[in-house]
């Protein structure tokens, strides 16, 4: 838990920390500020996805528009970035070196870094939904949502659906992350080991999308991601989202444990 | 600063340095990377109170050897044992008796001195505000405390490297060429430093490939080469026992004689001016007895070896074989 702290301490004093996050919020700001420009002809232009059509009248489902644009690309890169930076960032300043000439353990430093990057993309997640929730509610209002199935529910409950679906997102994006941070005990270069992610991140995603592949998929957390947009349809499908929730605890401790199995004896050489 | 100004080699034995116990060993440690021996078996031990000069040329295993003392690097075989913790077994035990830097010390440099401090000290414990200022004051860089460490300059970076390594009072404290990359202040600073930590009972282990360095501020050292002890002992020890002095006299050849009379003509030879003795300790003074006593002015003497350990080293690191050269560019590479 210290070490965790003291993690937080470093995130929380770098500038690029805040850019990441200003970066989310701008997303649903910029989201609704379309719909809301184009409110008038919004029924033949919604944008990508059911979800968006169903926030364009609502503030209260703004959030879930928002997850829908950034669960493809703009969150995978900063979880990316935030996973390998944890240890490949300290190589390149060399800190990592200062750090382990402590009284400390490997593996202590591989789950703290760990948990200090699954915070920040969770702070950025809060952010995303708290700026689409204002924005959203100034510009639409709130009301009770329409679900994709066509059901309405009350209010408090379209809030706890959104709080879920952020969850499973959260869950899916820590897939990313820990990713990164085993390229990151390979490799001294942040850079080259976000990158490495996103390949793996884009690769996953065009084995799914061919039918050919279709044997890899269940197996695939990318394409487990959209799985919370069943939260949205009544009654619950849940066995998507509870398979979903299984691959990626199940891709995170894999990746953790060989993050730590290749950090425990790593020679530091920076 | 206050100044120690006696030369170590000729401190009064404030260290019985025999029945200290062993603050840090190596046993055989050994690291190779890939074919490359980087650490050849290097087996040393430093005792609590010394200041110990780790001394080599550039590419000697130095850093290396520190790097295993510290657990970044695992060795290929041996271990190191600080206050009988083994490293790399126990390391984390070991490392809480260590403070130190391996190289150029690295810092947060988003961050002031004073949060680097906090920060990196919290990492052995809880850390009050007062050590933070202490330390601070020590390395002369109270008045910058705030200011961010990417601002810094070398020497200032260097100095907080210093601080950091003070910062959880440490019984042993490993610094890895403190003084490269200073200015002349800048080194004489650092040097006191290390003097005034040694002498306030801290251990020291010094990496260094300036003899003159480990000669002023040291008690005790060993010299490596291509990974391998070559010589370990006291400072004052590693002095070759004769040395030789340049005498200039008011009548050469009779000097000669009388030199020649007194030690033997094979430990006197002209060369140009000069007549230089081959002495022994407390010869050169009966030397000088003799001759005045034969009516001969005595100009000047000189020793012949200014730099003293400089040569003595060049000869044991400089080996007759034309590949050591090479060699130790290899480990060099391999050891970066």
């Amino acid at each position: 838990m210290r070490l965790l702290r003291l993690e937080l301490t470093k995130l929380f004093a770098q500038r690029r920390s805040y850019v990441g996050w200003a970066a989310l919020l701008a997303v649903p700001l910029l989201m609704t500020l379309a719909l809301y420009l184009n409110r008038n002809n919004a029924h033949h232009d919604n944008g990508p996805g059911g979800m968006i059509s169903l926030a364009m009248h609502n503030g209260l489902l703004m959030p879930i528009a928002a997850i829908t644009l950034l669960s493809g690309f703009l969150l995978p890169l900063l979880a990316s970035m935030v996973g390998s930076y944890q240890l490949a960032g300290e190589a390149e300043t060399g800190t990592i070196k200062t750090w382990l000439m402590h009284s400390i353990s490997r593996g202590g430093v591989i789950v703290s870094k760990w948990g200090v990057a699954v915070i920040y993309v969770a702070i950025g997640l809060a952010i995303v939904a708290a700026g689409a929730f204002v924005a959203g509610a100034l510009a639409f209002g709130l009301h009770a949502p329409t679900l994709l199935s066509g059901q309405t529910v009350n209010v408090g409950q379209g809030l706890w659906l959104t709080l879920l679906s952020y969850l499973y997102v959260l869950a899916g994006v820590i897939c990313v992350l820990s990713l990164a941070l085993l390229f990151a005990t390979f490799t001294n270069s942040s850079l080259t080991a976000a990158i490495a992610a996103l390949v793996v991140v884009i690769v996953m995603n065009i084995l799914g999308a061919f039918s050919y592949f279709d044997f890899l998929k269940p197996y695939l957390f990318t394409s487990r991601v959209d799985a919370w947009q069943s939260l949205f349809s009544q009654p619950v499908e849940w066995s998507p989202i509870l398979k979903g929730v299984l691959v990626f605890a199940v891709y995170t401790v894999a990746l953790l444990v060989a993050a730590w199995l290749k950090f425990r004896r790593k020679d530091i050489l920076v | 600063m206050n100044t120690l100004s006696t030369p170590i080699g000729e401190r009064p034995a404030s260290h019985p340095a025999a029945e200290q116990p062993v603050v840090l060993a190596t046993h055989e440690l050994t690291k190779s990377f890939g074919s490359t021996l980087a650490v050849d078996h290097l087996s040393l031990s430093v005792r609590r109170g010394d200041i110990f000069g780790f001394l080599g040329p550039n590419g000697a295993g130095k850093t290396t050897t520190i790097r295993m003392i510290v657990g970044l690097i695992y060795p290929t075989s041996g271990y190191a044992e600080v206050l009988d913790h083994q490293v790399p077994r126990d390391k984390e035990a070991a490392l809480r008796h260590i403070g130190g830097f391996v190289e150029v010390p690295a810092f947060y440099g988003n961050m002031s001195a004073r949060r680097n401090l906090r920060l990196m000290g919290s990492l052995n414990g809880k850390i009050e505000e007062a050590r933070i200022d202490e330390v601070l004051d020590v390395v002369g860089l109270r008045e910058r405390a705030d200011s961010k460490v990417g601002d810094y300059s070398h020497g200032m970076k260097q100095r907080l490297g210093i601080a950091n390594a003070l910062i959880n009072k440490p019984e042993l404290v490993i610094l890895d060429e403190p003084t490269s990359g200073l200015d002349p202040q800048g080194m004489k600073d650092v040097r006191e430093l290390v003097r005034e930590l040694g002498a306030g009972g801290t251990t020291v282990f010094l990496s260094s490939h300036l003899l003159n360095e480990v000669e002023q501020v040291c008690n005790r050292a060993a010299i490596i080469d291509k990974g391998r002890v070559v010589v370990e002992g006291p400072v004052s020890e590693l002095r070759p026992e004769h040395q030789a002095v340049k005498v200039l006299t008011s009548d050469q050849a009779r000097a000669r004689e009388v030199i020649a009379a007194f030690l033997g003509a094979d430990q006197v030879r002209l060369d140009e001016e000069y007549l230089i003795v081959e002495s022994s300790d407390g010869t050169v003074r009966e030397l000088v007895k003799q001759l005045v006593a034969a009516e001969i002015g005595v100009d000047a003497i000189i020793p012949a070896h200014e730099q003293g350990l400089e040569d003595y080293f060049l000869g044991l690191t400089q080996s007759s074989d034309v590949d050591a050269s090479r060699a130790s560019n290899a480990t060099e590479g391999a050891s970066r």
